[in-house]
């Protein structure tokens, strides 16, 4: 079948603007996460988030929109899906085409404005200008409509894991001959309405999270937004010398993505047994026919809870025995919910296009039941394959493998 | 694409096959809202019902009498694992999950679109957020607003550990869950998939749209919807859930093709309902004998409606001599503009996956179902005998467009 | 308010609060679990949570830490034994 590639890639988080921003501080080991005074909830100084500390006004100023009824999380994906699309080297006319879709995902879409939404939706006449931007889908519509996109465009919204599916629908629209090429992700900002969500269960840690520690004591909130490019490889049309590996031209090509498997853990609305990501990883192996001892690291998904984080560290000795070197990237930039599948992708393919992995932050002793250690200081390494994870409410669990191309 | 094996519907007209289909009884809008009649839900537990938003209940109770569990745990002990702690026990069903015996074969999947579900828990959330300032807030709503609630309330309950997935693209959030289900067949031929779409009238998201202009601005009755002249529609909500599958024997109906657009022009949906008739004619020899249309009373979106209703007309009534000539014709074929043109809003309502209604309406009317007179827009020269393959034509907000192609499973 | 007073009052506001419609209060034991199923009322992890909430705003009881929470949380009878020793309101 069409293998897919990924020809381009934007980011924007807590630690970097840009796809180079967030490389340079993953390879520093920088965290993101601060008791920033700008959120918008009584708990801004007084819990953990990995904010961007681009205001929302500097956003907009940056990417020169004037559109007044535009949120956050869509000022974040199209500085993200622009990044994507240019390094991609996306013509106007090829983001134009029928065959190109726009596969995106968001949990909070425009509920970041909650004050603007309970005084619109209180209203008997008039509104506001934001009246068609609180739904998930209003951020891929907006991006629809400001590049007059043709193709498919849908959102979906399956909590954490909602970008990981994002990336797995847009490669399979590819192979299953509905799209040439597709630009998929998320995106997600912090808003009152996940906050507070996150703190009535009880799952946010006062400090900065600390995954897979024995004393870790909750997940940090963050937002961000990334893109990848995809491509099918018929579309791509010169091959190398080499004869295996397409390079169409100037057109880079970071890795491919080579296996990926969603699945249900059907147990609890907000916790994991750990049924659903061992099916998850176990079929993404099957997917890209690979053996478990192939995965040269896992960027784990990793939130700090206590619970995900056992459940995680179990399944990943029960799946290969002796894990692979593994982090997460959660305690760089903390949860981005929708967007944290797309971001970790982006850092997954980092990896495997510099052959190095960085360090897992904040991390001191391991869990006893498990014993697991996750990197602990960047360094090269020869990688082929690697597996990025995303566990969601609901029992949503997802398991995307990039490969070298 | 694929095949329909069985399907369930809960709406704002008799529709739920556990309790009566009965389409004849054409239920009013109250206040422009059409409310779902929602059965007693016996399939799901009490203690899992209780905490159940709407959407959640209308997408469970259409979903469980579909897909049956092999591995179900009716009635296991239950044992819980606190949400921040560590599994104390090992069961794998949480207290609040004592999984339903439905007895089957288990799909491989649930793909559900759903542009609101979940909405009215938002809100719900949002407002302890600022009754108690962000203090000591319940989760159980919070818990309930993410719009995968509904899948993943179906895998729980059916201990389905399958691909499950929310599609919440506003007006083509069913369409999308169509064609990703048909994708799903393509890679898994021999699997069965649960898709469905579901939508409830959340009270501040009707206010919000109601704002918009979405809906008529005095009550008006359904009878009336296609009659006044002046924008908006009614709200509506409901269920409607299909098991899918590559297997012909046992099917009620076919989905032949499914085709989506973002557009303002009518030209280019018009254009695009010639490339899908031209499409599935060429592929099938066959022809639409029903027209099923997602007008809504909207005054400002009927002209692509109209459109549609003229492109089709002239498409047939053009071809219908050449093909009578190559004899291509089918011997159930409806001559050139006499294809029957029906409409299900009024029954419905207006809400983002409408169309999940129209299919299951489809699958009824390919299973012998005669549709009631109060849908007929125009009337077919032979009633509604033979109808063997229906279009089904849906616009969102005059932006969000759709054609499907459903045909009887011959 | 007297501790029968007390009882019967806890069992209507843990009906409510936790939307438990087939329920009415004489249906719950002073000293029935409230989780689990079989013999208990079969609440979970979420009610658990739930029912912090509601010792806080009916009681201005403070539990911070959910698993100190569930021992409190066994039956009604503990939950009105630490109602009285330590109810604010």
């Amino acid at each position: 079948m069409n293998r897919v590639f990924i020809t381009g890639m934007g980011v924007i988080s807590a630690i970097g603007n840009t796809v180079a921003e967030n490389h340079r501080a993953l390879i520093e080991g920088n965290c993101g996460i601060t008791k920033s005074m700008n959120v918008p909830s009584r708990y801004a100084g007084v819990l953990p988030f990995g904010e961007i500390l681009l205001p929302t006004e500097a956003l907009k100023e940056r990417l020169k929109t004037e559109d007044p009824a535009i949120t956050r999380t869509t000022l974040l994906a199209l500085h993200a899906f622009n990044e994507a699309v240019a390094d991609a080297g996306l013509s106007a006319g090829q983001l134009q085409s029928p065959d190109t879709a726009l596969v995106g995902a968001t949990t909070v879409g425009g509920m970041c404005l909650m004050d603007e939404f309970f005084s619109d939706a209180n209203k008997s006449s008039g509104g506001s200008v934001f009246l068609s931007s609180y739904d998930c889908a209003s951020v891929n519509m907006y991006l629809q409509a400001h590049y007059k996109m043709k193709g498919v465009v849908n959102t979906i919204n399956t909590a954490c894991s909602s970008s990981s599916n994002a990336i797995l629908f847009g490669a399979r629209l590819i192979r299953n001959g509905l799209a040439k090429r597709a630009i998929v992700g998320g995106s997600d900002s912090l808003s009152k309405l996940t906050i507070n969500g996150f703190n009535a269960l009880h799952i946010l840690s006062p400090e900065v999270c600390a995954p897979f520690d024995r004393d870790r004591q909750g997940l940090n909130l963050g937002e961000g937004a990334a893109f990848l490019v995809l491509e099918g490889e018929e579309t791509l049309t010169e091959t190398s010398s080499a004869g295996n590996t397409p390079t169409a031209g100037n057109k880079k090509i970071y890795a491919t993505l080579s296996g990926y498997c969603n699945t249900n853990d059907a147990f609890h609305p907000s916790s994991l047994s750990g049924d659903g990501p061992y099916l998850s990883m176990k079929g993404a192996l099957e997917s890209a026919r690979l053996q478990e001892g192939q995965i040269d690291f896992i960027n784990a998904h990793g939130t700090g809870t206590e619970n995900n984080d056992a459940v995680e560290s179990s399944v990943m000795q029960r799946l290969f025995g002796t894990p692979p070197p593994f982090a997460s990237t959660k305690s760089n930039v903390g949860h981005t919910l929708g967007a944290a599948g797309a971001v970790e992708a982006v850092y997954s393919i980092l990896s495997l296009d510099h052959q190095e992995i960085y360090a897992g932050l904040n991390f001191q002793e391991p869990i006893p039941d498990t014993g697991l250690r996750p990197v602990q200081a960047y360094r090269k390494m020869p990688l082929e394959h690697v597996m990025s994870n995303s566990f969601g409410f609901g029992g949503n669990c997802t398991s995307l493998i990039f490969s070298k191309a | 694409m694929f095949y329909i094996r069985q399907a369930a519907c809960i709406s704002p007209q008799e529709t739920f096959s556990e309790t009566k289909i009965d389409l004849s009884q054409e239920y009013e809008p109250k206040d422009n809202k059409m409310k779902a009649l929602e059965p007693s839900y016996p399939g799901i537990p009490q203690n899992i019902l209780r905490r159940m938003a709407k959407a959640v209940r209308m997408g469970v109770g259409t979903a469980l009498p579909l897909i049956r569990g092999a591995g179900a745990i009716s009635g296991t002990p239950a044992a819980d694992h606190s949400v921040s702690g560590t599994p104390v026990a090992d069961h794998p069903v949480s207290g609040s999950s004592a999984a339903v015996d439905v007895g089957g074969p288990m799909p491989a999947g649930i793909i559900i679109g759903s542009a609101n579900g979940g909405m009215e828990e938002s809100v719900k959330f949002l407002k302890q957020i600022v009754e108690y300032k962000e203090e000591m807030l319940t989760p159980g709503n919070f818990v309930q607003s993410i719009p995968n609630a509904i899948s993943s309330q179906i895998s729980l309950l059916s201990q389905n550990k399958g691909y499950n997935t929310t599609h919440v693209h506003r007006g083509l959030a069913f369409e999308y869950a169509v064609i990703d289900a048909g994708m799903m067949l393509k890679e898994h031929p021999s699997e069965s998939y649960l898709v469905g779409g579901v939508d409830e009238i959340a009270t501040y998201h009707y206010n919000l749209e109601y704002l918009k202009g979405s809906y008529k601005k005095e009550p008006l009755s359904g009878k009336r919807l296609y009659e006044v002249d002046s924008p908006g529609s009614i709200a509506g909500e409901g269920a409607a859930m299909f098991l899918v599958d590559n297997n012909k024997a046992g099917a009620s109906a076919k989905l032949q093709g499914i085709i989506t657009l973002h557009s303002e022009d009518e030209a280019a949906v018009t254009g695009l309902l010639q490339e899908f008739l031209n499409r599935h004619r060429a592929a099938t020899g066959e022809r639409p004998d029903l027209f099923l249309t997602g007008e809504n009373g909207d005054a400002r979106i009927r002209h692509f409606y109209d459109a549609c209703e003229a492109t089709l007309d002239q498409a047939l009534q053009n071809t219908t001599t050449d093909n009578l000539v190559a004899g291509n014709i089918s011997p159930h074929s409806t001559s050139g503009n006499n294809i029957i043109v029906a409409r299900y809003k009024h029954m419905s309502g207006e809400y983002p996956t409408a169309t999940a209604f129209a299919l299951w309406i489809a699958c009824q009317a390919l299973s012998g179902l005669t549709l009631p007179l109060h849908m007929i827009k125009r009337p077919g020269p032979a009633g509604q005998k033979g109808i063997k393959n229906v279009l089904i034509y849906n616009n969102y907000k005059g932006r969000q467009h759709s054609f499907m192609w459903v045909s009887a499973a011959e | 308010m007297e501790t029968a007073q007390l009882r019967q009052r806890l069992k209507e506001q843990i009906i409510e609060f936790l939307n438990l419609t087939s329920l009415t209060p004489d249906k719950i034991k002073d000293d029935q679990p409230l989780f689990g199923d079989g013999e208990g009322l079969g609440l979970d992890s979420i009610d658990s949570l739930e029912l912090i909430v509601l010792l806080n705003r009916e009681f201005g009881i403070v539990i911070k830490d959910p698993k100190e929470g569930r021992k409190v949380l066994v039956d009604v009878n503990t939950m009105v034994a630490y109602i009285e020793q330590h109810r604010t309101k």
